[in-house]
């Protein structure tokens, strides 16, 4: 009996240790790593946390759920990624720019997806223009998680002080997108309202206050590109020298302010822009509009008072004759020191659906990533995206190049240089080539 | 006493001489090594690494913490660096930059606020001081938006709001006066280091020299001129360099205030382009290679201008004897 009693304790604890061992076999521990604005914004990583429970059940395993999010300045978040990823602790996902594609699957930090995008179903839903952001070296790098529009901005309000009727301002995004209403033609408005004193001198048209990818659809406007055919940098010195003829002249009728760049986003740009009252046109980006409707009208009636007051349209048609925005999609990438990468992209592929892309879509006004989404009734139905969602059509992006931000830092002395009156256009092409020579050597070409 | 005798005397002699110098140098070298230990550990490593890095095109898209699997370039970042049409305007940036917020605020205030809160009632000096050392205390993010508050154009900004209220034009000040307003949020932080360190000085002067000096007709100015200033020449040289080199160095308030505009580079400094390149990029790919040789000729720059500053107020003498007790 006792020898019964000591085997059958024997039993129950090996089998126990084993169910244990087998139990933590199972529990896989997955961190991801978002940029947010909160509260907007947070759909980035909470989407997970939804979905978290589903993939569980589907896969058989634990998930221990690490999720990161906050609002970092870029260059510290993306610093913080590189360096993890060299100490080996750098988050499974990692949500960033596209763009960072072009540095991170050189170093090795990210993997290629093209072999197991196609195992889940979801990824085939994705508007395929965008997959042409996540490309390099011939092979696909991320999963999109956003898509957005850069628009202008315009004040309703000051265009019906400007005698536009209803009719005029509420036509006005589809004859931008006919090319019908061109950048000339928004620059001689804004001139026109600065003349009548519709609005002070500068505040004809106001671009973002900071570098940024926006700067780039005004050089893709004069027919100026990045990369070659070959994926090598190149700088077109005829679109360079138009696009800083555009920005000068802009300052030197009075329809821009030659200190815009260095005014505070928050403390200056925002408050004013979403005022409606000062500025007649603003380039910002869709998700501006909650922003402005969240932190500087509440008090006026958030959404509503925007709706009544600001429009949003492409960017007007420049040389090339086409009007044009810029999507800058993040990217939900692989780290290469996942130990679960299959776990990782199977979360992403949960989160890829309408029903949780929407979240975010609608809170933060980003544009939707999949073709389900423009069909579903929540998409379909908001205000907001449903008259922002036809700009995808006419989008730009930035290329994926480790050079890219020798090449974008360079572009943006002489954008500096030409508004602040210290170079002419060519002058301030001169000084952006030479920059783009000195630092990325025989990495750049001058047509 | 035989010659033999005397000479053992004299070895053994030149034997104890010999084992207290030894003991001497031990007892020397032994206080001074652990400071010696942090200065390897925290300058003469670092500045190793970041010489090595210079040589080599680590940038964020090649990155590793591997110093044997870097690519070495030899001296194309120095090259870049001499090549860059902006580098020049940089430098002399740096140079405006700290001359001036040393000598105006960091050396001459400073003095001026321990001269003054030691020549007033005691409390009142302590109240005026504290107040100094409140920019130094309080939070750079904290302390730089509290400027740009001030300092927005209108009607966001308070001074601009008084000039609206006056009947007086406004200005953007960030882009009309910006080398004003990055040399005086420096120079209020950079008054409270040397106010310490020259009250703290002035306050040890034994009091009978200073009631002495009065006593033989003295004005305040003369005593101040003839007594004071000589006696703090120790915490002045201290002061003097080391404020210079921290001001060489620092770019945080710059970085927050301007971040080295508006235009092209009108405040950019040294050291806040070594951090731009390096360690900071809105694209990504920082060149961690290239922003290290900026900070390799910054820390040249600090090296030279410290053994100036030491031969200039003649360091050897300084610390040779205590002038308050030679006297």
């Amino acid at each position: 009996m006792k020898y019964k009693l000591c085997f059958t304790m024997i039993l129950i604890l090996l089998l126990s240790m084993l169910t244990g061992i087998a139990g933590a076999q199972d529990s896989v521990g997955i961190t991801i790593r978002c940029k947010a604005s909160p509260p907007e914004e947070d759909w980035r990583c909470n989407n997970f946390a939804e979905v978290e429970a589903e993939v569980e059940a589907d896969l058989g395993i634990d998930i221990d759920l690490n999720l990161i999010q906050d609002n970092a300045g870029w260059g510290d978040y993306k610093n913080e990624f590189v360096l993890a990823s060299e100490a080996g602790e750098a988050p499974d996902i990692i949500l960033s720019g596209h763009e960072d594609i072009g540095a991170w699957a050189p170093a090795g930090f990210i993997i290629p997806l093209d072999d197991v995008i196609g195992m889940h179903s979801e990824f085939d839903d994705i508007v395929p223009s965008l997959w042409d952001s996540h490309g390099y070296a011939g092979q696909i790098w991320g999963i999109p998680q956003d898509a957005e529009a850069r628009p202008i901005f315009y004040s309703k309000l000051l265009l019906r002080d400007l005698g536009w009727s209803e009719e005029d301002i509420e036509s006005l995004p589809d004859r931008v997108a006919a090319g019908e209403w061109t950048f000339a033609d928004m620059l001689a408005t804004a001139e026109a309202a600065v003349e009548e004193g519709i609005v002070d001198a500068g505040n004809g048209w106001w671009h973002r206050p900071s570098n940024g990818p926006d700067f780039l659809y005004y050089y893709y406007g004069h027919g100026g590109e990045v990369l070659d055919m070959e994926g090598n940098l190149v700088v077109d010195s005829e679109a360079l020298v138009a696009t800083y003829e555009l920005l000068g002249g802009a300052v030197a009728s009075g329809v821009l302010r030659s200190d815009v760049i260095g005014l505070d986003w928050n403390e200056v740009w925002h408050p004013t822009v979403a005022q409606a009252d000062t500025v007649l046109f603003a380039a910002g980006g869709t998700w501006n509009w909650p922003n402005w409707s969240i932190n500087y009208v509440a008090d006026k009636g958030g959404d509503e008072f925007l709706f009544e007051n600001i429009g949003l349209t492409l960017i007007p048609a420049m040389a090339t004759g086409k009007a044009i925005t810029l999507t800058h999609p993040l990217t939900y990438m692989i780290s290469s020191g996942s130990e679960n990468p299959d776990v990782a992209l199977a979360l992403i592929a949960a989160i890829t659906t309408p029903e949780h892309n929407n979240k975010h879509a609608i809170d933060s006004f980003h544009l939707g990533i999949l073709n389900a989404q423009l069909e579903s009734e929540a998409y379909a139905n908001n205000r907001l995206l449903s008259s922002a969602h036809y700009m995808l059509d006419h989008t730009t992006a930035l290329p994926n190049h480790p050079g890219w931000n020798a090449w974008s830092n360079a572009y943006f002395l002489g954008i500096q240089a030409v508004e602040t009156g210290e170079a002419d256009a060519a002058g301030a092409a001169d000084i952006a080539i030479a920059q783009m020579q000195n630092e990325l050597g025989d990495g750049i070409t001058v047509r | 006493m035989s010659e033999r005798a005397k000479t053992g005397d004299a070895t053994i002699s030149r034997g104890r001489g010999g084992s207290n110098a030894l003991k001497s140098y031990l007892g020397a070298y032994g206080f001074m090594a652990p400071a010696g230990i942090l200065v390897i550990i925290f300058f003469l490593i670092p500045v190793a690494i970041v010489l090595y890095l210079s040589v080599t095109n680590l940038a964020s898209s090649n990155f590793t913490s591997n110093l044997a699997i870097m690519e070495f370039i030899g001296l194309k970042n120095y090259r870049t660096l001499l090549n860059d049409q902006f580098a020049r305007k940089i430098f002399f940036n740096t140079i405006f930059y700290v001359l001036v917020t040393l000598s105006i605020f960091n050396v001459s205030l400073a003095l001026l606020v321990s001269l003054l809160t030691t020549h007033i009632d005691r409390s009142a000096g302590f109240v005026f001081r504290a107040l100094w050392i409140l920019p130094r205390i309080t939070s750079p993010v904290v302390y730089i938006l509290i400027w740009k508050r001030m300092i927005a154009e209108a009607p966001f900004g308070i001074i601009n709001q008084f000039n609206e209220a006056l009947g007086q034009p406004t200005f953007n000040y960030i882009s009309t006066n910006p080398w004003v307003f990055v040399v005086v949020v420096n120079g209020f932080i950079g008054v409270s280091f040397g106010m310490i360190i020259f009250t703290s000085a002035i306050e040890s002067i034994p009091k009978d020299l200073l009631n002495a000096s009065l006593v033989d007709g003295s004005s305040k100015l003369q005593r101040i001129r003839y007594v004071i200033m000589p006696l703090i020449r120790w915490p002045l040289l201290f002061v003097v360099t080391y404020q210079t080199l921290s001001l060489l160095t620092s770019f945080v308030e710059i970085q927050l205030l301007t971040d080295g505009g508006p235009g092209l580079y009108r405040t950019e400094v040294w050291s806040l382009t070594a951090y731009h390149r390096a360690l900071s990029n809105y694209f990504g790919n920082a060149q961690w290679g290239y922003g290290s040789a900026f900070a390799v000729l910054l820390v040249m720059i600090g090296v030279v201008l410290a053994v100036i500053y030491m031969r200039v107020f003649r360091f050897d003498e300084l610390i040779a004897e205590p002038r308050v007790e030679a006297l």
